[in-house]
């Protein structure tokens, strides 16, 4: 079998898949690597590290699941809806169940011509998807490709296409280590290539002609971004060397600023600068120096930093009008500076940078979050209920001597959070899960009581979907209790009888006019499973609109006294 | 033809007074297709008929009562009906239970499989059926059995290679059957396999048959690395050869067709070797047979069975009876 042709590709991924050890799996991954040419090298590491395309390029081949799911039955010849539908269910994944289809369905299996597809010529597939737009173009140009393809190919041919994981433990991180290994290189230097050039592939090649050093930082690339940790504050033992700034109820956002130009990058480091016009104005007026900021975007009013909900509505607008700016108005406020003085200083120390931050804050007025030295864990507490009377989440802890640590979710950033609130609720569906839960019902959707409410007919009406916060155990005996209360099935979804109820966590409450009760909730997973609980006693939507009210209309400390940020 | 399911598991011909794997005692004739629990009579001291290895295997696991054996193909008469059992293929001793009476045929395939276990006596039906009350365990498309030889060298290369490497090798596989099997297809590697005290108290019986089950001993703690291990899912999380570091573990069932068993066993391989016959040979068997209608037990998929049935011009039904993801 030829090195680079994409079977070659999929057996090493089936492989990787069928080996346990970390180690082990970067070292199969790694000797593939070694045996391909360049240009072979950057698909293969792209492919099996970010997808169709580079992350960079903003190339997206979009099939939905729907598309390929339906296009597969035809090619089967099978009833989507009576035979695909199941598959997909029983086996917690479409693609999995289209391997096992194509492969043991006759007709299908008659289709097949082999040709063993080079990696090349599955990117220009990739290409040929991305340029067309309708649904019939895109089952062509797969039914032509699939033709041409084994099932094990089909299989992550579509997991690539469709930049989900490739479910085989082995995330971009592991590739990065692989890419290292097979060239001999330390993984922080691999590490920090990748985030430069924002391609694995690109990096790899560097990698292979010993150019590592080639990659530098630019400006308007985003770099993805330094992740905190979520704890409870008593939990950090040794305060010594945090800092703390209070942590705001906003979008987290990266500027980069050159002269009149200014982009804005969210956390998925998609670009988000035609959003909020009138940030891209104030840092056009302040005549910056070339910097990248860290920070985050915050509704700014009357002195007061208002909810996360009203940013909201701002959020995924392409072109804000003047009512909706005037209303809502924006504020940029920076807590990290990445580049500075024509270099980035992501390797030099937060108090540095800090340092560095503030001198521009007070040259050309940037709002900068305030930052305090943190005592004892009394200061702590005292900080944290003020971040909450200021209507923020809650308080940042950040190591002074930590550089920033690009891509990661480590302990040199904490965030002290304070749960939004909990609802007991009960469950209405049941839905099939996928990947490491196929096989069990593993999403829950739950619902408030409505039986009092005369705005609706029903008992119960959904309010969040959860599919977290209990353990392997309670979810088997979920399962079994929801055996005996399944009253209808549609497809992977089970309606339930009311009857199990749960405590449900929530990190917030917002409104949402796209469903029945007008509002859902961030983040909802168990707290407990109230197996003493009826449904009869569980909260009612105007238990909601209550919770809701408290938090939009509650007193907020205007920033006169004691700040968040400095401005 | 009166046929109705009775609790969880058995199955009635009323008009007839027969029952399938029933555990009530309201039923002149109750017949056992074979040992596994979820077919077994609750009660210890019921009287049954069965075949002599499936007695022989139900006494191993607490059955006490006093039950008439029936040899395959040899026939006994009420006064309603002549009853006859045919090998299933399933597990020794397994069989399927053929009616023959003025309102016409019955056949209760219980668990079977086809190609047979090649641990089992075999399998063979009879040519005419009114009624084929059949499980369709792995109803659905997705299943379909590599064949038997590719299996068996799947089987055999996991244990050498493990070995080699310096690992022990541990085969997930059900107490009664599937262990046995699994050990008579590595038989001929020579190498020493122990096997949990619970699949080790059957294996005898299958030894009695004729088959060949290799060089073995029941499970020793102190000696059991660097042999060959067969036990079950529970068992090795509760404790068995948790001493030995360095294994390798594969499952063996048909259920191991789902990727997402690896990581919900944690095991290192999957090895899609089950006791019943997969979805494309009970289409195809359906069709062969052509009964009056088909009785479809033993799945959560009986509308994708039954989809199937339909196109090809065959009458089905189902008859909701739980089945047992262990088997």
């Amino acid at each position: 079998m030829a090195e680079n042709s994409f079977q070659k590709l999929a057996n090493t991924a089936q492989q990787i898949n069928e080996t346990r050890s970390n180690n082990a799996k970067i070292a199969c991954c790694a000797q593939y690597f070694q045996s391909l040419e360049e240009d072979d090298l950057k698909l293969a590491a792209q492919f099996l590290g970010e997808g169709a395309f580079s992350s960079i390029s903003g190339k997206k081949a979009t099939v939905g699941s729907r598309t390929y799911s339906t296009c597969a039955a035809e090619f089967c010849e099978i009833d989507y809806e009576k035979v695909f539908k199941p598959c997909k269910t029983a086996l917690g994944s479409a693609s999995e169940a289209i391997e096992k289809l194509i492969h043991n369905i006759e007709v299908a299996r008659n289709k097949h011509e082999p040709s063993q597809l080079s990696l090349l010529e599955i990117e220009s597939i990739y290409e040929d998807i991305y340029s067309v737009s309708s649904r019939a173009d895109k089952q062509r140009i797969l039914r032509r490709a699939w033709k041409k393809m084994s099932p094990l190919e089909i299989k992550f041919f579509i997991r690539i296409m469709t930049r989900g994981s490739l479910r085989i433990g082995f995330e971009t991180k592991s590739v990065v280590s692989a890419v290292a290994e097979t060239f001999d290189k330390k993984v922080d230097d691999v590490r920090y290539a990748h985030m430069i050039t924002g391609s694995i592939g690109k990096t790899a090649v560097l990698c292979k002609n010993d150019n590592l050093d080639q990659a530098n930082f630019k400006l308007f690339h985003p770099l993805s971004f330094m992740l905190a940790s979520p704890i409870e504050s008593r939990s950090v033992e040794d305060l010594d060397g945090y800092i703390a700034e209070e942590k705001f109820d906003g979008m987290r956002a990266q500027a980069h600023i050159s002269g009149q130009q200014v982009e804005l990058y969210s956390r998925d480091l998609n670009e988000i600068t035609h959003s909020f016009p009138e940030i891209v104005q104030f840092f056009v007026k302040k005549d910056l120096p070339d910097v990248v900021l860290d920070g985050e975007i915050c509704v700014f009013k009357n002195d007061e930093i208002l909810p996360f909900q009203l940013l909201q509505k701002r959020m995924g607008r392409k072109k804000p009008d003047k009512e909706i700016m005037e209303k809502i108005p924006v504020l940029f406020i920076s807590y990290d500076l990445l580049y500075h003085d024509n270099r980035p200083i992501f390797e030099t120390e937060l108090r540095e940078r800090r340092t560095l931050l503030s001198n521009l804050s007070q040259t050309h007025e940037l709002p900068i979050t305030n930052q305090f030295e943190v005592e004892n864990h009394d200061h702590v507490d005292e900080l944290f209920e003020r971040a909450l009377a200021h209507g923020n989440e809650g308080l940042m802890l950040k190591r002074g001597d930590s550089t920033y640590e690009y891509g990661q979710r480590r302990k040199s950033w904490l965030k002290v959070k304070k749960p939004g609130g909990t609802l007991d609720t009960v469950m209405m569906y049941a839905h099939a899960g996928s990947g490491k839960r196929g096989g069990y019902y593993s999403d829950f959707t739950l619902g408030i009581r409505v039986a009092e409410d005369e705005r609706y007919e029903e008992e119960f009406i959904p309010i969040g979907k959860a599919y977290g916060g209990y353990t392997d155990e309670e979810m088997k005996r979920l399962n079994k209790r929801i055996k005996d209360l399944t009253v209808e099935k549609y497809g992977p979804t089970l309606g339930l009888i009311p009857d199990i109820v749960i405590e449900l966590e929530f990190d917030d409450i917002q409104e949402n006019k796209r469903t029945k009760a007008n509002y859902s909730l961030r983040l909802p997973r168990f707290k407990t499973i109230r197996w003493d609980l009826s449904p009869k006693d569980t909260d009612t939507l105007k238990d909601v609109e209550r919770m809701y009210k408290q938090k939009i209309n509650r007193e907020r400390l205007k920033q006169e006294e004691n700040p968040s940020f400095l401005y | 033809m009166n046929i109705t399911k009775a609790g969880y598991h058995g199955i009635l011909l009323p008009d007839l007074n027969i029952g399938f794997d029933y555990s009530g005692t309201d039923t002149q004739h109750t017949f056992i297709s074979h040992a596994h629990a979820d077919h077994m009579p609750r009660n210890r001291n019921s009287s049954v008929y069965c075949t002599p290895n499936t007695l022989k295997l139900m006494q191993r696991r607490g059955y006490k009562g006093d039950a008439t054996v029936l040899d395959f193909g040899q026939s006994i008469e009420t006064e309603s009906a002549k009853i006859t059992l045919y090998p299933a293929g399933h597990i020794l001793g397994s069989s399927m239970v053929y009616v023959e009476s003025d309102d016409g045929s019955v056949l209760y395939t219980g668990d079977y499989r086809t190609p047979p276990s090649p641990a089992s006596e075999g399998f063979s039906i009879p040519n005419q059926v009114d009624h084929f009350i059949t499980e369709a365990t792995f109803g659905l498309p997705i299943y379909k059995w590599d064949t038997h030889d590719n299996l068996g060298q799947e089987i055999r290369s996991f244990a050498s290679k493990s070995l080699e490497d310096g690992y022990t090798p541990v085969f997930l596989a059900y107490n009664l059957g599937k262990a046995q099997e699994v050990m008579h297809l590595l038989a001929p590697l020579g190498y020493q396999i122990q096997i949990h005290g619970a699949g080790y108290k059957m294996c005898d019986v299958y030894e009695e048959a004729g088959i060949d089950l290799g060089n073995y001993e029941s499970y020793d703690r102190n000696s059991c690395e660097g042999k060959i291990l067969i036990t079950t899912n529970s068992a090795l999380n509760n404790g068995f050869a948790s001493n030995v570091r360095k294994k390798r573990i594969a499952y063996c069932s048909g259920w191991a067709t789902r990727e997402a068993a690896r990581g919900q066993l944690t095991v290192h391989k999957l090895i899609p070797l089950s006791d019943h016959l997969d979805f494309f040979e009970l289409i195809r068997l359906c069709e062969e047979l052509n009964p009056q209608k088909v009785h479809i037990t033993h799945t959560p998929n009986a509308d994708v069975v039954q989809h199937y049935l339909d196109k090809r011009n065959i009458v089905s039904r189902f008859l909701d009876i739980e089945m047992e993801e262990d088997d």
